[in-house]
């Protein structure tokens, strides 16, 4: 008998504009509160910026000064007097503020002794939070940078987020799996969350870890992404993302890949109609960014265009979406060159989708 | 009545003196002393080796490229010798500079493990259809035992543990390794408390000549190898005290670390200080193709301590002076940062840390270019390396040869010539 025709996806998302194209690799990337700009974190400590408002992106100059890789961003909308801010943090310790014309505001160069791994604000955006490889949560006056109150936790924080409504919680996910609530307006410890699967000792080697975490717009609902480790070394593992209900501590739902290739799952983004899309890491030539309703036990879609996918940002719009990946053939051993002949660098294809009706 | 199968106390007392006596294995204060230092340097040759089986990433360890398109995300720290920066990741071994000399220019051959782990645990010689001993054969061929009673060449590792013959190449079976799985001693070692001292010895003469009639008709080394490991067998039986580590005090216990690697490293310190001639210690699991960073942020932590520690105390007792340190691998890891963030095999440009006997202290050698993609200075492959090491146990490879039943076989390629700049 033969197969009906298999017609296009409905949910599949649809790739516009070339990928724009900056020259190393990206660890993260979002959109300004007005749409206008995507910014991108480089791997060689610039951050870069493109006008995505008209019908060809354009790139701005690059913003410099930070060291190592710039490690995450964060937009802070303001009022059209103040004007919106750009938070950058980088693997050596620095926390800067940006106006969104690239001036400085302030800087801490040692907000945190090396690698900071995420910045989120508050939702009265007075204080913006982050935390470190150095097992501590900071806290500091978003207008000034003074620093305020901090936490000690003691192991490798790999993600952070903070609930854009309800109470004042701020989250941190470590190396282990383990996820600590803070109260950030009394500073008092709050509960934990347990998610030990995202992390294995294998051999000497501590494997995965809460990769990223989100909070939905309405602040009920706890997502933490990492996977579930199978090796070190290599890291072959399999993609997971876990719901939890705020309010209770309770796990809601999880989705979990299908195979150890597919890696990390490595940025969150939430849509307002209650999806969460985020990207997976892979084994190199693996890796996409998927579509998924929480309860729901496969994505609505899983593809993209380019492998190795490491963030995704949501476009202020709700329609739109930006995806950072790898080029293509990015591994290999000993010297493989590039077509002229040279060792080249590998580098993080930006591809502009917008979203189907969800 | 039967024997105790165990040493009694007045046993080890008379062990542990004769033990003082030569090798100066115990407390720190009598190994202090200048004399003991002075007379462990007379007599001992020794060689600890390091292996990172996978390949240790040069960039997050001794040759840093701090803001460049593949320095990766870690700060280069200031080490105790001016000029000379490492990774963030070895802040102990940092302090512990001032002992080392670092080799920063070598270039192999093989970007594979099958191919690579062999090739440089054997020097690479040319090609004279045998094949080479690994390192620690070599050392125990051409250093021999010393006076510990002790087996020359042990090799404690992760996982299973046995007589690793194939290590020795054509010096024949002999020269092999025992393998310490998990740094825990041979099964079996102990002999079975309802076995007399008389019943035991009765049934190793039955043993030797069941061995010497099965070898009437075969290749004499495979028995004698036989007999070997039995030989080897007994003499760590008189010391199974050096398996205990929980004796040790607690800082020495916190200092190396809970895990293999420390524990290994730990034990490795009390074999040099029984005399075992050459120790190797492995870790497994550095083949970080995939979430490098993070992977090298939990791992290299777990080799600076207890390397770090090793230098200190191996300097602390004065046996610096004859304990030869390296710490390699089969090669470095890519500059190119892959899709899965993991760096792949790389032995074009890489690093070699070495310490010790013969070692100038507080050095590095050559050099890569400002992105680490190549080797900047003379490049060293693993034969110039043997040529180093070699030389730095007093043994010149210019004059010394194997004999391989009637044919002089080099022990280092002879094309090949030591690194000077970290020869003492």
């Amino acid at each position: 008998m033969a197969q009906p025709k298999k017609g296009p996806d409905p949910n599949a998302p649809k790739e516009f504009g070339k990928p724009l194209a900056p020259p190393t690799q990206v660890t993260r990337v979002r959109f300004s509160p007005d749409g206008k700009h995507l910014v991108a974190a480089c791997f060689d400590g610039k951050v870069r910026r493109w006008d995505v408002g008209g019908k060809e992106s354009a790139e701005l100059p690059a913003l410099g000064g930070h060291n190592g890789w710039v490690t995450d961003l964060l937009f802070m909308a303001l009022s059209p007097k103040i004007g919106d801010k750009l938070y950058t943090t980088d693997s050596w310790g620095r926390l800067t503020v940006w106006d969104t014309d690239g001036k400085q505001r302030w800087t801490v160069e040692s907000a945190h002794d090396g690698w900071v791994r995420g910045v989120a604000h508050t939702s009265d955006k007075a204080v913006v939070a982050t935390c470190g490889k150095d097992g501590y949560v900071r806290q500091w006056a978003a207008a000034s940078g003074k620093r305020d109150i901090e936490w000690k936790v003691g192991t490798d924080l790999l993600s952070l987020a903070i609930a854009p409504k309800g109470e004042w919680r701020l989250f941190v996910g470590d190396q282990f799996g383990i996820i600590r609530e803070f109260n950030y307006v009394s500073g008092k410890p709050g509960r934990t969350f347990e998610a030990k699967e995202l992390h294995k000792l294998d051999r000497i080697q501590d494997v995965g870890g809460v990769k990223c975490l989100l909070v939905s717009d309405d602040g009920k609902t706890l997502f933490a992404g990492g996977a579930e480790p199978k090796t070190g070394g290599f890291v072959q593992c399999i993609p997971l993302l876990v719901a939890f209900d705020v309010a209770s501590g309770k796990r809601l739902s999880q989705w979990k890949g299908a195979n150890d290739n597919e890696g990390y799952v490595t940025d969150l983004a939430w849509h307002r109609d209650g999806f969460v899309i985020f990207t997976t890491s892979g084994q190199p030539g693996q890796g996409k960014f998927h579509i998924w309703k929480p309860g729901d036990e496969k994505t609505l879609f899983s593809g993209g265009k380019h492998p190795n996918c490491h963030s995704v940002a949501l476009h202020p719009d709700g329609d739109r979406i930006a995806v950072s990946a790898t080029n293509a053939n990015s591994s290999g051993n000993g010297r493989v060159k590039g077509t002229g002949g040279e060792y080249r660098a590998n580098s993080s294809p930006i591809q502009l989708w917008s979203l189907p009706k969800l | 009545m039967p024997r105790a199968t165990l040493c009694t106390p007045h046993e080890h007392r008379i062990t542990r003196r004769r033990f003082l006596g030569t090798t100066g294995a115990v407390g720190v204060s009598a190994l202090a002393n200048p004399l003991v230092a002075e007379e462990l340097k007379k007599q001992k040759r020794q060689v600890l080796f390091v292996w990172l089986d996978g390949g240790m990433s040069q960039l997050e360890s001794w040759d840093p490229k701090p803001n460049t398109p593949f320095g990766g995300p870690f700060r280069p720290i200031q080490t105790t010798v001016p000029g000379i920066q490492i990774s963030e990741l070895l802040p102990q071994c940092a302090k512990q500079m001032k002992h080392l000399a670092l080799v920063r220019s070598v270039s192999t051959q093989d970007n594979s493990h099958s191919a690579g782990v062999d090739r440089i645990n054997r020097g690479d010689p040319k090609n004279r259809g045998v094949v080479y001993p690994y390192f620690g054969s070599a050392v125990a061929k051409l250093v021999g035992a010393g006076e510990s009673g002790l087996p020359p060449y042990i090799w404690v590792k992760p996982m299973s543990g046995g007589f690793i013959y194939k290590d020795a190449g054509f010096l024949g079976p002999k020269f092999g390794a025992l393998a310490l799985g998990d740094g825990k001693p041979p099964e079996n070692l102990l002999r079975p408390k309802d076995l007399t001292t008389e019943e035991d010895e009765e049934r190793n003469d039955l043993r030797k000549l069941l061995d010497k009639n099965y070898s009437a008709d075969r290749r004499a080394e495979l028995t004698e190898a036989n007999s070997y490991a039995y030989e080897m067998a007994a003499q760590l039986q008189k010391r199974i005290e050096l398996f205990d580590l929980s004796k040790l005090p607690q800082k020495d216990q916190d200092r190396y670390g809970s895990h293999d690697l420390g524990r290994h490293m730990l034990l490795a310190r009390r074999l040099l200080e029984a005399g075992v001639t050459f120790v190797k210690v492995t870790s497994y699991g550095w083949d970080t193709h995939g979430d490098h960073f993070n992977g090298a942020a939990s791992l290299h932590p777990k080799f600076d301590r207890p390397f770090a520690a090793m230098i200190e105390d191996l300097a602390d007792r004065g046996m610096l002076d004859n304990v030869l340190v390296i710490a390699c691998a089969e090669f470095g890891r890519t500059p190119r940062i892959n899709g899965h963030i993991g760096r792949d095999h790389w032995p074009e440009a890489w690093s070699v840390c070495m310490a010790g006997r013969g070692i100038r202290k507080g050095v590095v050698a050559g050099k890569t270019n400002d992105r680490g993609t190549e080797v900047a200075t003379e490049p060293v492959d693993i034969g110039g390396l043997f040529h180093t090491w070699f030389r730095a146990l007093g043994i010149d490879p210019s004059e010394t040869q194997y004999r391989n039943g009637g044919q002089p076989l080099p022990i280092a390629h002879e094309d090949m010539k030591p690194v000077k700049d970290v020869l003492a």
